[in-house]
């Protein structure tokens, strides 16, 4: 036999050698493998395309365990499954006894796997150990996630992730840069056998919330959601905000450091009593002080940034410079706690932790577990909601428009399986795949039922302003819904004039530096488009940049006025007739450094 | 109706390579990168979409698929026979395409080439006719059987007999070089038939009899520039960019890619828009160094001791004047108080 008819043996990417028969081998192998002769941990699979046989045993694989089968039956038989509830077997048992395998993406490209038990026929090698286990994490433990669109699946799995809750019981002794904690985190009245299994009930992050699928006079037009005051000053949505400053005692070369401390009023970059005023005498703010934007939190000073001669020199005091650690702009809010500790570099650091209070407002960002999401438009009285027959009024009220569309039908349902929950005060399993879901509609339409409900859910509603009865029945139930970390406190800002950058004298950019919005390229050609020359030139020159530059009538170079002299100077002629010139500061800038270059622009004037 | 169709005219300042600009951009981005569609036959795919129009506008020397459209003179355009004759006389047919194998006989001075019989009927050529041809190409010896062809050399040396065999399956044997896949198409408007291959040997096809000068096409810009001059390649450019847009069902104005094909062809030759083409050859030093190799032109422009006339866009808005567009084209004829320019009466 030549040896490209045999197959390539790889063990962790390198070539150990060659096979004739590759599909008894790797038999072979995965028979000594469930025997427990060989590790669990190697997986073993045969690339037909390629007539190679990879065999992995290094780490860094995700693996994941199957029941295994074996001439069209499962190994995993009732008898061992009531020995499993008797505890008399554990899980390690079945791998150790090759009734379940882990398997990695490789070797799983040669099996087949079934998905139930009914599906096994003579060519299934595996059997899924449940349905849902086919999700990753976070959809498991979204409810009935067979009822929504795929799409919807991977933006739920992005809002859980923002959402606030109590994302860790020891948060009150963490120094986190930022973290929120929910006030009142609910566990969901319909959960999942994931999210039983993997103990978030103890870190729940979100409420349930009456919800009606109701519009409200045009205030939850595309994707915004009308709330209820009341529920808001009961507690719902409410969270804080902690953000974390810190600062550091460093060391210097030649033997300076920091010091913590408040400013002499000698320090260069002074900024005046009243900004210390908070501070303590060891230059720290104090815990439950109230602070806002720009008061400092860290007293500071360090050593001046360019050595001078006279360090030392008279016995004077030394020279600092101001580097104090201030609250940033538009933030405020009350020092919860400060801890002082010192570095590996034996230099002292200072963490203090400000508080906020999040109440929900509007602009912020709900989500419930369906990919729904939708911003606060308004916060409306409890007096001006609809209200139900027995008088209850929702919390939340999302409009109809967002469901159909969006094919999450699970959003539907978890309204209607809440709802039943909260009537029987029981929790309702909304795990993937275990029942179908006309069955689930009956259940849960029966509880409603028993309760002297509509067994659909549906309700009639009064318009809390008018008093009128709604003409059509309105949807109503009970969602868990997590309120995201996206929050216009933390993202408003706003400018009128303001600070420009050094170099060039245009406005700043980004919320950090109180900056404007960039008026691009794109917009510049919009204006250029429509021909608005007088407002491209004052977006662009007057509202910018705009400077006036001295410009020599004869030479063309650029002049300055000698306050001394009273008269212009031109730096090459004498005669002193210069003129003044409108022109963007950035193109002095470009004129000064062609200049440095040894290349000398001039400035043609006409008239 | 003159002064009607006056009012639809463009304003003095209006800026039309911007609109044009923004009227073919903007739908661009909607356009799907690298969408290929394989409808229709198989020689007359041709890439689409952003890559054609990017082909398209940077005046690409070569297109990536050539396609030449030939129609048939008046009397044989509803012929199928006819045209089919001239599309089997435009269709390039090579030795390789024709042979199944070759076998050299290095002491007997003798190359066999074995015909494929199928491939023969559908050239419509006879073992006959190739080895005239082989014969007239190579000046050699060639003798016909029914389905092969025997070259007979005059040396020994293998090296050579080997080369010649390459380069007699290399040969073309019918047709014109550079055109494939002649396929006839029906008009279904006026029933007549037409031919499209791929290539773009415009200048042989026209001398095939029975063709249509005055209406041979092809995609390639440059090959119609060459074979007609510029006013053709401006009208190809126009319709290859419409075609390209409405393929994708994206309506623009003709009137903005007949712009932008009128300033890519207006100098004479075909200039493509980018570094090369227009915008390196912009008046302005400010508005070239503003757009790609700043430090290059800037050196230069020192060099040279170069003059910005600030009659353009860019310059102006970076120094920070009014642009000469738009509101900012007119200007006072007379300043106040400046009496000058008024004519007194006596």
């Amino acid at each position: 036999m030549k040896a490209q008819e045999k197959s390539y043996v790889y063990l962790n990417g390198k070539v150990i050698g060659f096979v004739e028969d590759p599909i008894s081998f790797v038999n072979e192998v995965r028979k000594t493998r469930r025997k427990g002769l060989i590790s669990g941990e190697v997986n073993v699979a045969f690339m037909e395309k390629l007539n190679t046989i990879n065999i992995n045993t290094d780490r860094g694989r995700i693996r994941k365990p199957y029941i295994i089968v074996e001439n069209g039956s499962s190994k995993l038989t009732e008898d061992m499954l009531a020995k499993i509830k008797s505890k008399e077997i554990n899980f390690t048992y079945l791998i150790r006894n090759g009734i379940i395998e882990y398997l990695d993406a490789e070797e799983e490209e040669n099996a087949l796997i079934a998905l139930s038990e009914k599906d096994i026929t003579k060519d299934v090698t595996h059997l899924e150990m449940d349905l849902v286990s086919v999700f990753g994490f976070t959809v498991s433990t979204s409810p009935f996630p067979e009822h929504n669109s795929l799409a919807r699946h991977t933006m739920l799995a992005n809002f859980i992730k923002q959402s606030e809750g109590l994302y860790s019981s020891n948060f009150n002794i963490r120094f986190d840069s930022r973290s929120y904690i929910l006030y009142y985190p609910q566990v969901p009245i319909v959960s999942t056998s994931a999210y039983r299994a993997a103990g978030i009930k103890s870190h729940p992050s979100g409420q349930n919330l009456v919800v009606a699928l109701s519009t409200y006079y045009g205030y939850n037009m595309s994707d915004a959601v009308v709330i209820n005051k009341a529920s808001v000053d009961r507690g719902m949505g409410r969270s804080m905000f902690y953000k974390s400053y810190s600062d550091e005692e460093r060391r210097y070369p030649g033997g300076q450091k920091d010091r913590f401390r408040i400013p002499p009023p000698t320090a260069e970059g002074y900024m005046g009593e009243h900004v210390y005023s908070k501070l303590s005498e060891d230059g720290i703010i104090e815990p439950e002080m109230e602070v806002k934007e720009g008061d400092v939190l860290i007293g500071k000073v360090a050593p001046p940034r360019f050595l001078e001669e006279n360090i030392g020199a008279g016995g004077l005091e030394e020279k600092t410079r101001e580097d104090s650690t201030m609250l940033k702009t538009g933030e405020e809010g009350v020092v919860d706690s400060i801890i002082v500790t010192e570095s590996t570099g034996a230099t002292r650091i200072v963490k203090i932790r400000v508080r906020s209070l999040r109440v929900p407002e509007k602009g912020d960002k709900f989500a419930s577990r369906h990919g729904q999401k939708g911003v606060v438009a308004l916060i409306a009285n409890q007096a001006d909601m609809p209200f139900t027959e027995s008088g209850i009024v929702p919390d939340l009220l999302l409009n109809p428009h967002s469901i159909p569309t969006r094919l999450t039908f699970g959003h539907l349902l978890e309204m209607l399986a809440g709802k039943a929950g909260s009537l029987n005060g029981k929790k309702i399993d909304g795990t993937g795949f275990i029942t179908e879901g006309k069955a689930r509609m009956k259940e849960y339409g029966d509880v409603l039922k028993r309760y002297g409900f509509d067994e659909f859910g549906d309700e009639t509603l009064y318009d809390g302003i008018t008093g009128r009865e709604f003409k059509a029945k309105i949807f109503t139930g009970v969602v868990y819904y997590n309120r995201l970390y996206h929050m216009v406190s933390n993202k408003m800002q706003v400018r009128g004039r303001g600070k420009v950058q050094i170099l060039t004298h245009q406005p700043t950019e980004g919320k950090a530096r109180q900056g404007a919005l960039r008026f691009g390229e794109m917009e510049r050609d919009a204006l250029i488009g429509h021909g608005a020359t007088l407002l491209l030139k004052e977006r662009l020159l007057d509202q910018s940049d705009k400077t006036e530059v001295l410009v020599c009538k004869s030479c063309g170079s650029m002049g300055y006025y000698d306050y001394i002299k009273r008269m212009p100077v031109c730096p090459i002629c004498t005669n002193g007739d210069l003129v003044g010139v409108e022109l963007s500061y950035a193109f002095k800038v470009l004129l000064d450094e062609i200049k440095s270059l040894h290349i000398l622009p001039k400035v043609r004037l006409k008239e | 109706m003159a002064k009607k169709s006056n009012n639809y005219n463009v304003q003095y300042g209006e800026p039309v390579g911007m609109i044009a600009a923004q009227s073919v951009g903007e739908p661009g981005t909607q356009m799907i990168l690298r969408l290929f569609h394989f409808a229709g036959i198989e020689a007359t795919v041709t890439t689409s979409g952003l890559p054609r129009l990017a082909e398209l506008v940077d005046a690409k020397k070569r297109p990536t698929t050539p396609i030449t459209y030939v129609y048939i003179e008046d009397g044989a355009k509803k012929d199928f026979e006819k045209v089919e004759a001239i599309a089997k006389k435009i269709n390039e047919v090579k030795m390789q395409n024709i042979v199944r194998r070759f076998v050299e006989n290095f002491p007997k001075k003798r190359i066999k080439f074995f015909l494929n019989s199928q491939e023969l009927e559908a050239a419509g050529l006879t073992s006959k006719q190739i080895a005239s041809k082989i014969e007239k190409l190579f000046e050699v010896e060639a003798e016909a059987d029914e389905d092969a062809v025997t070259v007979r050399l005059q040396t020994t040396n293998m090296k050579i007999i080997r080369n010649t065999g390459v380069r007699m399956m290399r040969s073309v044997i019918s047709g014109i070089e550079g055109v494939g896949k002649a396929i006839i198409q029906q008009d279904k408007k006026t029933g007549e038939y037409f031919i499209i291959a791929t290539g773009n040997n415009l200048g042989a096809i026209m001398d095939v009899a029975g063709v249509d000068k005055y209406r041979l096409y092809t995609n390639d810009v440059f090959a119609m520039y060459k074979q007609f001059g510029i006013e053709s390649a401006r009208y190809t450019l126009a319709k290859e960019l419409m075609h390209t847009l409405s393929e994708q069902s994206i309506t623009v104005d003709h009137r903005h890619l007949l712009l932008i094909a009128d300033a890519m062809t207006s100098s004479g030759t075909i200039k493509g828009i980018g570094r090369h083409g227009l915008s390196g050859q912009k008046n302005s030093v400010l508005a070239r160094a503003a757009y790609e190799e700043t430090v290059k032109h800037l050196i230069n422009a020192a060099a040279f001791g170069e003059i910005d006339p600030m009659s353009g866009v860019t310059e102006n808005i970076l120094v920070g004047k009014l642009i000469p567009l738009g509101t900012g084209s007119v200007k006072l004829a007379m300043k106040s108080g400046d009496t000058s320019k008024v004519k007194k009466n006596k």
